[in-house]
């Protein structure tokens, strides 16, 4: 099967190697490209301050995303994410604040809000036979009210525990960024090294043969759901925790980022295909993308075309890529 | 090129350039195209001329389908010409090989479901008149060209209440319409039952003596005796030779495996053991009923029938894909429930499904991960997968049924056919199930990978496990079964041994009417030896 | 089985709504004995997202109460048509009057003129209406507000200052926007030396001030158009916060007045919502009643610093 007429293009120097790498990562090249561009026009950009300060503003949105990769690996689409991250929050701010229990009680009942609203997406759409579209988008609504109903529509305060994921530890080191980095690291095991992390790209590649395979796809469902849930109550606690509160209004909107930032990763909304580490660099690419526009003090009304051209650049470019081969 | 056909008495836009042999439409010579790491096609010559059925033969991976894709623009080649009416043409789109005439008809039609007949023939280049799609042309012209075809339906229907193969009519009514004089046909009869491709073979001859160019890619032989012209065999890319019309099988088979094969069905049977699965009085209203059969340690049972006989539905229904309403399915002792696969699969029961692409392989995903697919519960503990484990189980696997991968990390949807077809069985096998169902293993596979496949089966049933093997293939199901099972009309027909058993005496039992069965039932068929 | 289904519906249906009237019930006011009696307003808020829009509720929720009407809230959630949807729906129940808080000063025009050919008299609150025909206007100068920002600033602080804006577009950062530049030129001793928006949310005021703090280390004052983007500013400043950077918000919600008292904000703007609640109820009541209205009803923006905090806690 092979030539030896055309094994002439074989020597290739190491900038070819670098070269087919970011190729090969569209998602990748874009963050590059961006982070030089921005070194480039800022000179603030470069600073391991700034860098630090993208990583924690990534955080929130990555750790939603991470949640969101699971189920659009497994052909479905959660876009309860951001108002079950501000219920999760909420809950737990307001159980330790306003009922009285300890923080750290009060936090994993907030972290178990979520897994159970995520657990409800589940069984929606596994038992119910929903569309995840539909089940998802009915749980945005009902955890955003339950979140107003639950705050009466102010702010509450956070107890300690909470607002330490949202602090420094030691002089420099911001805990939203060590807690997006074991989330990413716990989200690359989850869909490398389980058994349900499998489940979720043989389910969203073809359900009907992951069923004739012995695949407990409801089963599967509901735990995919879950995670997701669960993944977005740890983005709650963070964005709380970065505020010291938690808002009836935290995280709205943010699910489209989280969607955004899959995709941008390489992920196809059709399932089966996508990775942990794509969604990161998605999640940083939104995040340095906005604070380099502040930095550059681009007009907020262009701001949000910028941001909207680089997300359609980003998955054009691994479209194309894709189709060249 | 002497045995010019008689020339075309009304060929559509046959406006032969001159200066070439008459009737020559397209001549390919040397093309050559390389894909990462893989040579696809090495320097294949390939000519078709008007009015003759050129059939293109080879194994799966042997290009074929490049060629193809080379012919209707979707690959442009490294190297080598395409020319068509004696110019030499670059086609550079799917648009363009319209444009000259060449249309490609693949396996997955490109209709709308949701759309007529007409509306699909029609799509995207309606009849306007006044500005509005013109209804009554659209009829008129509909009728007209369904007519070449020799389709009987009415233009009003969605296609979608069509069969496949009367889709497959409408897409080369199509075709033709848009002047095409060289006509692709990429598998076509893979997907139809014994009397659609008698229809298409027919309807195949009508348009060669219109005076259209077919080019024909199949691997049912028999279909290529019938009516093919010449034969190009394809063999790892490179063209290995043509054929005359009625060359012997025997001759196909060599030329394009690059080997004799001593025999088609090799198999060996043993001596039955035990009773592993037995199926008893099954029924589900309306589509089987009162289904009874045992599968033996050591045998191969065959099911034969007509499609919509109720084969695949039974063993669906079995092995708890589908409900049943009455009835029991015992594996080696075991009961099951029913309407559950996993209690089915730990009882030792495995199902390839028919539909590879749609229900046996998850497309994109690796070699790797649709081999551990079956195992991998098996192989999980306190939820982590054993990743190491199912690589090298799947290592094996594939070495063992010698899969055409570039590694295990390569996505399955790249694979031909007869190689996907192989992954399916293996992610069963590494299960090593008891009773292992075979739904048309060998549909779309070519000769050398259907050997294999059946050499697999040999070795099931070697090592005392059974195989119930459902196939519309009549020679295969009385070549590789030892005993097979007749269904008709959703009931069982007979059971018949295989000794000496013709493709006839089965055909008669598969197309018995529903009163004739009952009246048979009182004068026992003749028995086979196991039950 | 499709009847079951459709009786199951039927029954969820009414299910939800004997839940949502039960909740409804639980919010509004229960009508006393008094002389107003018997009588319900519409309250049209443009969202309850804000701190500044519930406290302007719980004002009109006690003037209610204390008057003995009954109010029936709704939260258009800033948009627009359904601020319309829910005023069309006030006047089919027949409400005695209406209170608008407008999501827009020109989009609630058609929600106005809704009530006008009803003859139901609307009182508008916090912003204007223009265009439409109203009983009463209760409002607080945006402007005014503004402005006052600017020289509170300029009194704490000296040189370059940044700004953070809130929603692109939004009316109450327009009017403050513009009230703070005209402030700017009565201080006289401040400069913006960068605008960004950070949408009136605390979290991306965080953010957005983390990042301008990298592009201008140096700065000496920050002027935030609400009290949430001023908080998560205080929070991205830290220790700066109230030593060598002033930050003046706007709203004087519960936890700004917080930060006021712990010196971290320089000051904030109270527009006095509940008041604003409150005196829409009374104006509305009357007007409900045919008695003498006010046209306009200033409530007035004041300057919060530390010295003066506790009189709005």
């Amino acid at each position: 099967m092979t030539s030896p007429a055309t094994s002439t293009r074989t020597s290739r120097g190491p900038g070819f190697a670098l070269g087919r790498f970011l190729s090969n990562n569209g998602a990748l090249a874009g963050l590059v490209v961006l982070a030089v561009a921005l070194s480039i026009l800022s000179p603030s950009f470069l600073s391991t301050r700034n860098l630090l300060n993208v990583g924690v503003q990534a955080a929130v949105v990555a750790v939603l995303a991470f949640g969101v990769t699971f189920v659009i690996v497994a052909g479905g689409i959660d876009l309860s994410v951001g108002s079950v991250a501000a219920l999760s929050g909420m809950v737990g701010a307001w159980l330790a604040t306003t009922a009285g229990l300890p923080g750290v009680v009060a936090l994993l009942l907030g972290l178990a809000t979520g897994a159970a609203a995520g657990l409800v997406n589940g069984l929606l759409v596994s038992f119910g036979r929903l569309p995840a579209f539909i089940a998802t988008l009915a749980m945005l609504s009902i955890a955003r009210g339950l979140t107003l109903v639950v705050s009466q529509g102010s702010p509450v305060a956070t107890p300690d525990v909470i607002s330490a994921l949202g602090a420094n530890l030691g002089p420099y080191l911001p805990v939203p960024l060590l807690v997006m980095l074991l989330f990413f690291v716990i989200a690359s095991v989850v869909l490398n090294r389980t058994y349900t992390g499998r489940a979720m790209y043989a389910i969203g590649g073809n359900e009907e043969a992951a069923r004739l395979s012995g695949i407990n796809v409801r089963g599967q469902q509901l735990a995919i759901y879950a995670l997701s849930g669960l993944f977005a109550a740890v983005a709650g606690m963070l964005l709380a925790g970065r505020l010291s509160s938690a808002g009836p209004q935290a995280a709205n909107g943010y699910e489209l980022d989280a969607i955004a930032a899959v995709v941008i990763g390489g992920a196809s909304l059709s399932g089966g295909v996508g990775r942990a580490s794509g969604t990161l660099i998605g999640a940083l690419v939104l995040a340095v993308l906005r604070n380099g526009l502040n930095l550059l003090g681009v007009s907020p009304f262009w701001q949000q075309v910028v941001i909207g051209v680089v997300i359609a650049l980003a998955v054009l470019l691994d479209t194309l890529r894709r189709r060249g081969r | 090129m002497t045995e010019l056909p008689a020339e075309q008495r009304r060929g559509p836009g046959g406006d032969a350039g001159a200066g070439q042999a008459a009737g020559e439409l397209l001549r390919v010579e040397g093309i050559t195209k390389r894909f990462t790491g893989a040579l696809a096609l090495d320097g294949v010559d390939f000519q078709v001329r008007a009015g003759e059925v050129h059939v293109l033969l080879g194994e799966n991976g042997a290009g074929k389908s490049t060629l193809v894709k080379v012919l209707a623009g979707v690959h442009n080649p490294d190297r080598g010409t395409v020319h068509v009416d004696g110019k030499p043409v670059r086609i550079t789109s799917p648009q363009h090989a319209r444009a000259l005439g060449i249309a490609v008809i693949y396996q997955e039609l490109t209709l709308v479901p949701e759309l007529t007949v007409a509306e699909n023939l029609f799509l995207g280049r309606q009849p306007r008149r006044f500005g509005l799609v013109d209804k009554a042309r659209v009829r008129r012209d509909s009728v007209a060209l369904l007519e070449r075809v020799g389709l009987r339906v009415d233009p009003a229907t969605p296609v979608k209440q069509l069969g496949i193969a009367q889709q497959q009519m409408v897409e080369i009514a199509r075709a033709l319409d848009l002047n095409a004089r060289v006509l692709v046909l990429d598998e076509p009869t893979a997907v139809l039952t014994d009397t659609e491709t008698e229809r298409l073979l027919t309807i195949m001859g009508e348009l060669r003596d219109q005076g259209v160019g077919l080019v024909f890619i199949t691997h049912h032989l028999e279909e290529i005796r019938r009516i093919a012209d010449r034969i190009t065999v394809l063999r790892d890319g490179r063209s290995v030779g043509v054929l005359p019309a009625g060359s012997s099988v025997e001759a196909m088979i060599e030329l394009m495996v690059g080997r004799a094969i001593e025999d088609q069905y090799p198999r060996r049977a043993g001596e039955p053991g035990e009773v592993l699965l037995s199926i008893d009085g099954l029924t589900r209203k309306g589509v089987f009923s009162d289904v009874s059969l045992r599968v033996r340690a050591g045998e191969v049972v065959g099911i034969a029938g007509l499609v919509g006989a109720g084969r695949t539905e039974v063993v669906r229904a079995a092995f708890g894909v589908d409900h049943y309403d009455s009835g029991t399915v015992t594996v080696a002792g075991e009961r099951l429930p029913g309407g559950d696969v996993r209690a089915a699969m730990r009882a030792g029961l495995g199902l390839v499904p028919e539909d590879r692409k749609g229900q046996g392989l998850v497309l994109s995903s690796s070699v790797g991960e649709n081999l551990g697919l079956v195992t991998m519960r098996a192989a999980t503990r306190a939820g982590f997968v054993d990743r190491a484990g199912q690589r090298r189980r799947a290592e094996e696997m594939a070495a063992a049924l010698r899969v055409k991968t570039s590694g295990l990390n390569q996505t399955v949807r790249e694979l031909s056919g007869g190689n996907q077809q192989k992954l399916v069985i293996g992610k069963w096998l590494l299960a090593d199930p008891k009773v292992l169902v075979l739904d048309e293993p060998t549909r779309g596979v070519d000769v050398g990978a259907k050997v294999e496949i059946y050499e697999l089966v040999n070795r099931m049933t070697a090592s005392g496990r059974g195989v119930l093997l459902v196939s519309s293939d009549l020679p295969e199901v009385i070549g590789m079964s030892d005993r097979v099972v007749v269904m008709a009309h959703g009931r069982v027909a007979g059971e018949l041994s295989t000794e000496g058993l013709t493709q006839d005496q089965v055909m008669a039992l598969a197309v018995q009417e529903p009163q004739q069965q009952a009246a048979e039932r009182e004068q026992p068929q003749q028995q086979a030896a196991g039950d | 089985m499709k009847l079951n289904r459709r009786a199951a519906f039927a029954a969820l249906s009414a299910t939800t709504l004997a839940l949502a009237a039960a909740c409804g019930s639980a919010g509004s006011g229960d009508g006393g004995g008094s002389s107003s009696g018997g009588l319900t307003i519409g309250l049209a808020l443009s969202t309850l997202d804000n701190p500044f829009f519930v406290q302007l509720k719980e004002g009109a929720e006690e003037q209610a109460k204390a008057m003995g009407v009954t109010l029936n809230v709704q939260d258009a959630r800033d948009d627009a048509t359904n601020q319309v949807n829910q005023v069309q729906t006030f006047t089919t129940q027949n409400v005695n009057a209406i209170i608008i808080n407008p999501v827009d000063s020109d989009q609630a025009t058609p929600a106005a003129k809704a009530a006008e050919t009803a003859s139901i008299p609307v009182v508008s609150v916090d912003r204007v209406i223009n265009n439409a025909k109203v009983a009463s206007e209760v409002a607080s100068d945006n402007v005014d507000g503004g402005s006052l920002a600017a020289v509170q600033l300029g009194k704490v602080t000296s040189g370059g200052v940044v700004q953070l804006q809130g929603t692109v577009g939004a009316s109450a950062s327009k009017d403050r926007g513009e009230g703070f530049a005209q402030g700017l030129n009565i201080a006289g001793n401040i400069n913006v030396i960068d605008k960004q928006s950070a949408d009136f949310n605390r979290a991306r005021g965080l953010d957005v001030m983390t990042n301008l703090l990298q592009a201008h280390p140096d700065l000496k004052g920050v002027f935030a158009e609400n009290d949430e983007m001023a908080l998560g500013a205080i929070q991205a400043l830290g220790d700066r916060a109230g030593k060598d950077v002033m930050v003046v918000g706007f709203d004087a919600t519960p936890e700004g007045l917080t930060a006021v008292e712990q010196g971290k904000m320089a000051a904030t703007i109270a527009q006095q919502p509940k008041e604003m609640g409150k005196k829409a109820v009374e104006q509305a009541v009357k007007a409900a009643k045919g008695e003498q209205v006010q046209q306009v009803i200033d409530v007035e923006v004041k300057v919060v610093t530390k010295e003066n905090v506790a009189e709005f806690k």
